[in-house]
């Protein structure tokens, strides 16, 4: 088997599904991409056992056939190349693996393709579709928002919650929350699922900013995101996500209004003036007036802002962790944000005033407590 | 109000009268009340075996030079006639809280320490004469009446002066610092009585030619700074008497753990893993008797040349199974068995507590739990 292919193409191509090989791998052959020769078509698959990326290009071929590769020193080795024509030739009889650049030869050692375990594919999956940008755009809005708590899997995904032409996708930690709603899905069920964070930065480095479309298929216990020539498998996080529904607070009386770039601003500055164990904020809200202050007792820093904003409610004392917030005004678009809240030990909740058409986002924070 | 912490940062024209409260040889004291065979002789709270510790050491037994923390084998060399008594924490815990009903009765800016030991700030009191010395006095009564044990306390106008005085006529007695003569009891404390001076910097210090509180006095901040680092600063606060530390009664504990030093060293990870189920099982009895549940739990594993290795992970939410405890407890151990493959002592904490101190704790969202 013997084929050759621009350096380029096939980097690309290898940094995308070297996303889904793990550092430490269970097996040794985890650590080695699948190569599979079809025709003219290279077919590059790598996986974790848990999250799998198969992708294809076209090259020059000379017959079919199958080996696994080191991915380590192939990426390395592409990487020093400038581009170029290389061509690989492999031994089938040893799995010896010989390269040839334009300045030599590089040998290595490969293993019989038959020895790569199986990459799941859908049998029997239900199937919706939704355009890569948005896909995207969901993703970016949610993945920040998962837990690392290995106590509590389900929080360590996003919840995908599929209603006929409306995608729900649910991100939290117990501390903050995202929910993210797009209407521009095409599909015929009602299903949900909760997809780990390593596919989704899978998919986040790999989807086009375009509106070419994905499918999504799923099964009972694995998921395929497929677009173009790549497909993203993963197991599916076998846990019961938390009833979110409950947790969002309905009667918030206290509304504040405040442009999100000013405010996100002063967040960034004046965090550094922060406890840095708990980042910790307070916002002092009455009518007209949001002063964001902070204090670090063990060195003495403190730092005071005053924004103007439009504030209906009760004055109120609320803590909150500026990291949080920061991010999550980050995600949110637009110039004004609404933050309602209750009381200080209740959760607020984030929205942009206006929403896109077709977008609906909504973020939960909770407070920290205040000694008082 | 706001700043709360900041708020009880009287400024220091306002005088505040803080005592600080230290039961005699604790331990060892409630001992020998409950077993007159103990009186007047030399006795340790701890483990007698090869392997036990010194909790704690009667007077009699400190003249020997016993000291708490000391290797038992250690102890028994210096005072052969050493009685070992085994601790009875239950018994301690029920006579600390007799102690700290006292307290409350005066004030309720009390800030346990320990078991045996409490800052008070009485500046303004619930009861009792006007004068901290005479409530000081008025409390180390009622505690002898109460458990007839005795206790030393120090007086003054903040917590570091309090904490040093209550040590200068100890067993059963009392130190009364005024502001006037602070600068004078300062100048003449030698630096290892400093409480926050350690042996190893007050080692240093005379090396450095520093003896006293009036040589520390010749430096500057900067220069303290310089030769101490960090802590410096606060070395050239409390030489001159400034410490506007509020007594905090909200003061909880960080941690709660169990360790247990064995017999003979472990090296089977199974026997390993039997015991630290038993330390998680400890820890967890302790965790739900107080309802205070934490996120990080901590394992302490030192090896049979004492090299003390600990490993800890946190997790977003409170830890609230046994299971799960255990569970992380041997994850914690096999993850780090090839640093540690044989143990002379093994010890599990969970920290990170719900209900630590309360400022500045994030809140969870309050999902049902499954």
């Amino acid at each position: 088997m013997k084929f050759s292919v621009s350096s380029s193409d096939l980097q690309k191509k290898l940094q995308l599904a070297g996303g889904a090989i793990a550092s430490n791998p269970v097996l040794p052959i985890l650590e080695d991409f699948l190569f599979t020769i079809e025709g003219k078509t290279l077919h590059i698959a790598a996986t974790d056992l848990e999250t799998s990326v198969v992708t294809s290009l076209e090259v020059n071929a000379d017959g079919d056939g199958q080996v696994a590769v080191p991915a380590r020193i192939l990426i390395d080795t592409l990487k020093a190349l400038p581009q170029q024509p290389i061509t690989f030739d492999i031994n089938e009889d040893n799995y010896g693996i010989s390269i040839t650049s334009a300045y030599g030869k590089y040998k290595l050692a490969g293993e019989p393709g038959g020895d790569y375990p199986n990459i799941p594919t859908p049998s029997e999956a239900d199937e919706i579709s939704v355009t890569a940008m948005s896909l995207l755009e969901g993703i970016n809005k949610t993945l920040f928002a998962t837990s690392t708590d290995e106590l509590r899997p389900a929080m360590t995904g996003v919840f995908f919650q599929v209603d006929f032409s409306k995608l729900t996708m649910v991100a939290t930690d117990a501390h903050k929350l995202v929910k993210y709603s797009l209407s521009d899905l095409n599909g015929e069920i009602t299903s949900s699922f909760i997809i780990p964070k390593k596919a989704l930065n899978l998919l986040k480095g790999a989807l086009p900013h375009s509106d070419v479309t994905v499918s999504i298929s799923f099964d009972k216990a694995n998921a395929f995101f497929e677009y173009g020539d790549t497909k993203i498998a993963c197991r599916l996080i076998d846990a019961r996500y938390p009833d979110y529904n409950a947790v969002i607070p309905v009667d918030n009386p206290n509304v504040l209004l405040v442009n999100r770039a000013d405010f996100q601003n002063s967040l960034k500055r004046i965090v550094i003036y922060a406890n840095k164990t708990t980042n910790q904020v307070i916002l002092n809200i009455a009518d007209g007036s949001l002063t964001v202050s902070a204090q670090d007792l063990d060195f003495s820093n403190e730092a005071t802002e005053q924004l103007s904003c439009s504030y209906d409610g009760t004055p109120l004392q609320i803590g909150f962790n500026a990291k949080f917030l920061v991010e999550m005004l980050g995600v949110l678009e637009g110039e004004e944000v609404r933050l309602e809240m209750s009381t200080a030990t209740r959760a607020g909740i984030l929205v942009p005033t206006e929403q896109d058409g077709g977008e609906d986002i909504m973020m939960l924070v909770m407070p920290v407590m205040l000694s008082n | 109000m706001k700043w709360k912490r900041k708020a009880n940062r009287r400024p220091p024209t306002e005088l505040r009268k803080i005592i600080h409260i230290d039961m005699d040889a604790f331990f060892a004291s409630v001992e020998q009340r409950d077993n007159p065979e103990l009186r007047g002789k030399p006795i340790a709270v701890g483990g007698s075996k090869m392997r036990g510790v010194v909790a704690a050491a009667s007077y009699e037994a400190r003249v020997f030079g016993v000291r708490s923390a000391m290797p038992s084998v250690t102890a028994k060399r210096l005072c052969p006639d050493l009685i070992f008594v085994k601790s009875s924490f239950d018994k301690y815990r029920e006579v600390s809280d007799q102690i700290r009903e006292i307290f409350y009765s005066y004030t309720d800016l009390v800030e346990p320490l320990s078991l045996d030991e409490a800052y008070l700030d009485v500046t303004e009191t619930k009861r009792g004469p006007a004068s901290a010395t005479l409530v000081a006095q008025a409390i180390r009564q009622e505690i002898f009446e109460a458990t007839q044990l005795t206790a030393s306390a120090g007086v003054s106008f903040n917590k570091f002066l309090a904490k040093v005085a209550s040590d200068i006529n100890k067993p059963n007695g009392l130190k009364v610092i005024m502001p006037d003569d602070a600068p004078a009891f300062l100048a003449a404390l030698p630096v290892e009585d400093f409480h926050g001076i350690g042996k190893v910097t007050a080692a240093r210090m005379h090396k450095m030619g520093y003896r006293s509180g009036a040589d520390l006095l010749t430096l500057s901040e900067v220069e303290m700074a310089q030769r101490f680092g960090k802590v410096g600063r606060h070395y050239y606060r409390i030489v001159r008497a400034l410490d506007d530390r509020p007594v905090n009664p909200n003061r909880n504990r960080k941690s709660v753990g169990a360790e247990r030093t064995y017999s003979e060293d472990v090296t089977a990870l199974s026997e390993m893993k039997d015991k630290l189920d038993w330390l998680a099982e400890k820890v967890f009895d302790y965790l739900v008797e107080r309802d205070n549940f934490g996120r990080t739990v901590t394992l302490k594993m030192k090896s049979p040349e004492f090299v003390i290795h600990t490993r800890s992970r946190s997790f977003n939410g409170e830890i609230r199974k046994l299971v799960d405890l255990k569970e992380i407890a041997h994850q914690l151990l096999t993850e780090n068995i090839d640093d540690v493959p044989v143990v002379r002592l093994l010890g599990l904490s969970v920290s990170n507590l719900e209900r630590e101190g309360g400022e500045g704790l994030q809140l969870l969202l309050p999902f049902e739990e499954e």
